[in-house]
């Protein structure tokens, strides 16, 4: 008895820091079976890897905190970026183009999210449909074909420049997280979505319009989504309707929930997604770097994320 | 008939840390008795009926079946010496037939584990009319009426060859016929030999169906009686203690205030939802506390719903200070001035794993915007100083609000929308789970709103709560509200009556 309880005990002081200590844990022993893992040049590129990911996990975490889910982050991501190519190619100025990728993305967020809200349907099979439709319609813009974007520096620069010899899309990733950490900690819609994830009906009896809040985080999530898809278009050049495949909201989803936020719905954290974000993506690189097999990769990454899950249940 | 009772526990206590839930409790019931258990919430019934199941094990004290000591504290070997109970709430599958409810979990089967619905049918058949149960096998439960899912309970306890029957409220949710009904189907099974633990509220049902009785008042077995031997305000009195009706009596005389300032605060006239209320009218002053009281199910709570705008009325009128309103979402009702401390804190009332500090302001998070952000500062001297005036401990806003205990809780619900200083605060069973102590603080509180003009508009099915803070009392009974009291005026036992009577 007494021995299960100070586990428990110890368990419990330790869980909230567990994310933390396991990104030490897992640098320190890529660092030590490859010490090339510590060289800038790949800590930089560990941080560019994860940006899309990161942007797309960070704006969907309210979302999560719900306990909904958005399926459609893959096929909006692909359309964002062949809407901005075409506007691109139609010879629009810069700030329409970006519109245009990003207010899409908005747009589809919020159809999710009225449906959802408004019509009480579940997320899952609503975000699932969108899947489809957005896919759907990306192939019907785009046809089959990349889209080479040719000679748009001021496009190209937000996926490929540099500042102080750091990618831009790190920056974006950053300026993304920080301003949704302090959307969660400092606007009223932080606290909104904390109190909906926690008891929506508690929080509608409170006076509080639960609707609109999960329209709004659908759409901040469909935002992520199509900010993705512009930074990505812009990074390889080309758009097309298939990019981020199948799969793509599954990294996003893993990067939330290993962040700490429950699929159920209730607490989480931007911050938390973050170190979400940065775990995944260190256990990519360190694998690479150690030329762990594809196969090898993909087992160790459901395993680690049913591992961590379990340890989190364990508070 | 045997002399030894079929069931019995002796010198049964039972304690949580410093409270005494339980305080050498003896009970005996024989066969073919049926023995009424009542006292206020609180007095200790569901932990003796707890400790009789082995759903909980006592502190001391034994059990006997039969005469022969049990174990303690296992539930499982208690259902295998013939002990059921029925709960209050249904514990059936809803989806399922009946004859699936009556043998869930335990079907006769054929070897390779395959169902024998044959036999299933055989036995259940067999088992309904030897107790005289009219049920039809093939009927899906959750389609049956709350009468018929009761006797789907007790053939399924039954089907455990149940000696001794536990009933804890069983007619709470029904109606008047079919009490009668369900009152007769105890009176085959005692004359089958079962013996009946009955545990109610309504001393109609007790004094029509009970033999015996045993009156608990703060875990402690009070009196025991026949039931023919004992008039019905004796009953009262043994329930609420002689001080608390010498108390309720004095804060009668200087404390009441039926009508309050005089003005009409919210009037409420024929408010009607199809099927569900009708007619519905009343009156709540300014600087009164007005009490509706009924059982549970008597569509209370639905009432408020639809004053507050979470719910919607068909027909009616409802006016606050003279003026007609009508809500489509709370924060209308909000911005009109009405608060609603919500029944059931745990579902509709708190976010539990947020902080103290966010639950307090969850009802008045608009007067901390500024500029689109939150005035943080703001939050938590407002919050420091709720957390000070209700006396939450610990006095600590960053604790999670599940890691509270139930009366302070409840004291961040009722926080939340004091905040809001409402002129009109509805509160809907404000005291259940909650300590005798924080109880009187939150009574102290009621008063204290009342004091400064607000209409209190309270709904409670604690009797003793009712004459404690109400200055009038309305009764509903099946959504109707049947009669309205100045506080003063009536006794416990005329409003107990009252909400049995009319049912």
């Amino acid at each position: 008895m007494g021995t299960a309880a100070q586990i428990s005990g110890f368990g419990r002081r330790i869980a909230p820091h567990a994310l933390p200590l396991a990104i030490l844990v897992i640098v320190v022993v890529f660092a030590i079976a490859q010490p090339a893992f510590l060289k800038p040049e790949n800590l930089i590129g560990i941080l560019r890897q994860v940006a899309l990911v990161g942007i797309m996990a960070t704006a969907t975490t309210f979302v999560i905190m719900t306990g909904g889910v958005d399926l459609s982050v893959g096929p909006v991501l692909a359309i964002s970026g062949l809407v901005s190519y075409f506007c691109l190619a139609a010879g629009y100025p810069l700030p329409v183009v970006l519109a245009a990728g990003l207010g899409l993305g908005l747009f589809i967020g919020f159809a999710n999210g009225a449906v959802i809200a408004f019509l009480g349907l579940p997320p899952i099979i609503v975000t699932l449909a969108t899947l489809s439709i957005v896919r759907g319609s990306a192939l019907l813009l785009g046809g089959p074909d990349l889209h080479l974007i040719r000679e748009e520096s001021a496009y190209t620069f937000i996926g490929t420049g540099n500042i102080l010899g750091i990618p831009v899309s790190i920056y974006l990733f950053i300026a993304v997280a920080l301003v949704l950490i302090f959307v969660q900690r400092r606007t009223p819609l932080g606290m909104l979505v904390a109190a909906v994830g926690e008891n929506e009906r508690a929080a509608f009896l409170s006076g509080h319009n639960t609707a609109l809040t999960k329209t709004l985080i659908y759409g901040l999530s469909g935002l992520g989504a199509g900010f993705a898809g512009i930074i990505q278009s812009s990074q390889v050049h080309t758009a097309a309707a298939t990019y981020g495949p199948f799969g793509t909201e599954l990294d996003v989803i893993a990067a939330v929930v290993l962040g700490g936020t429950s699929l159920m719905g209730g607490s989480g954290s931007v911050a938390r997604t973050v170190m979400g974000v940065l775990f995944l993506g260190i256990m990519n690189n360190g694998m690479n770097i150690l030329n762990v097999p594809i196969d090898m990769q993909l087992i160790a990454k459901g395993t680690i994320i049913v591992v961590a899950l379990a340890i989190a249940e364990l508070k | 008939m045997s002399v030894t009772p079929l069931i019995s526990g002796k010198g049964l206590t039972k304690v949580y840390g410093n409270f005494v839930a339980l305080a050498d409790a003896s009970i005996a019931v024989m066969a073919g008795e049926v023995r009424a258990l009542i006292g206020s919430n609180g007095a200790g019934k569901s932990t003796l009926i707890k400790v009789l199941t082995g759903a909980i094990a006592p502190t001391l004290g034994t059990v006997e079946v039969e005469g022969v000591i049990a174990p303690l504290g296992n539930p499982t070997e208690m259902i295998a010496r013939g002990v059921a109970c029925i709960y209050q709430h249904s514990n059936l599958a809803p989806a399922m037939s009946v004859l699936d409810n009556i043998y869930l979990g335990r079907q006769p089967t054929r070897g390779f584990g395959l169902l024998d619905r044959k036999t299933q049918r055989a036995n259940a058949l067999v088992l309904l009319e030897r107790h005289g149960i009219d049920l039809d096998l093939d009927a899906i439960v959750g389609a049956l009426p709350t009468v018929k899912q009761k006797e789907v309970e007790i053939a399924k306890a039954l089907a455990l060859d149940a000696k001794v029957l536990l009933m804890d409220e069983p007619t709470g949710w029904l109606a008047a016929a079919d009490v009668a009904r369900l009152h007769d189907t105890i009176r085959t099974l005692k004359a089958r030999g079962v013996a009946i633990v009955y545990i109610s509220h309504m001393l109609d049902e007790i004094f029509a169906v009970c033999d015996t009785m045993t009156i608990m008042r703060d875990g402690k077995v009070i009196a025991e009686s026949a039931v023919k031997d004992i008039k019905r305000p004796k009953v009262v009195e043994l329930m609420v203690g002689e001080k608390l009706a010498r108390d309720s009596a004095g804060a009668a005389l200087v404390g009441r205030k039926p009508r309050g300032s005089g003005a009409v605060r919210l009037g409420v006239q024929n408010l009607t939802k199809r099927g569900v209320f009708k007619n519905v009218s009343f009156d709540v002053h300014a600087g009164e506390i007005f009490c509706i009281t009924g059982l549970i199910g008597s569509k209370r709570t639905e009432v408020m719903h639809a004053l507050f705008g979470s719910d919607q009325f068909d027909s009616g009128t409802v006016e606050l200070d003279g003026k007609a309103v009508k809500f489509g979402h709370p924060a209308e009702a909000m911005a009109a001035g009405i608060g609603f401390v919500t029944e059931d804190r745990h579902r509709e009332g708190l976010m539990l794993g947020l902080k103290v500090t966010d639950n307090l302001v969850m009802a008045t998070l608009k007067k901390f915007w500024r500029f689109g952000l939150l005035d943080r500062g703001g939050i938590e001297r407002s919050a420091k100083k709720s957390i000070l005036d209700l006396n939450v401990q610990p006095p600590d806003g960053r604790k999670l609000v599940k890691l509270l205990s139930g009366g302070n809780q409840q004291k961040v619900l009722l926080g939340k929308w004091l905040n809001l200083s409402p002129r009109v605060i509805i509160l809907d069973e404000p005291t259940v789970g909650v300590d005798v102590g924080a109880k009187a603080e939150i009574y102290a509180i009621l008063r204290a709103e009342r004091d400064k003009g607000a209409a209190v508009l309270v709904v409670s099915s604690d009797l003793e709560e009712v004459m404690t803070v109400a200055d009038r009392i309305g009764i509903m009974v099946s959504g109707q509200l049947k009669a309205i009291h100045d506080a003063d005026k009536v006794t416990m036992s005329q409003v107990v009556n009252e909400i049995g009577e009319a049912a």
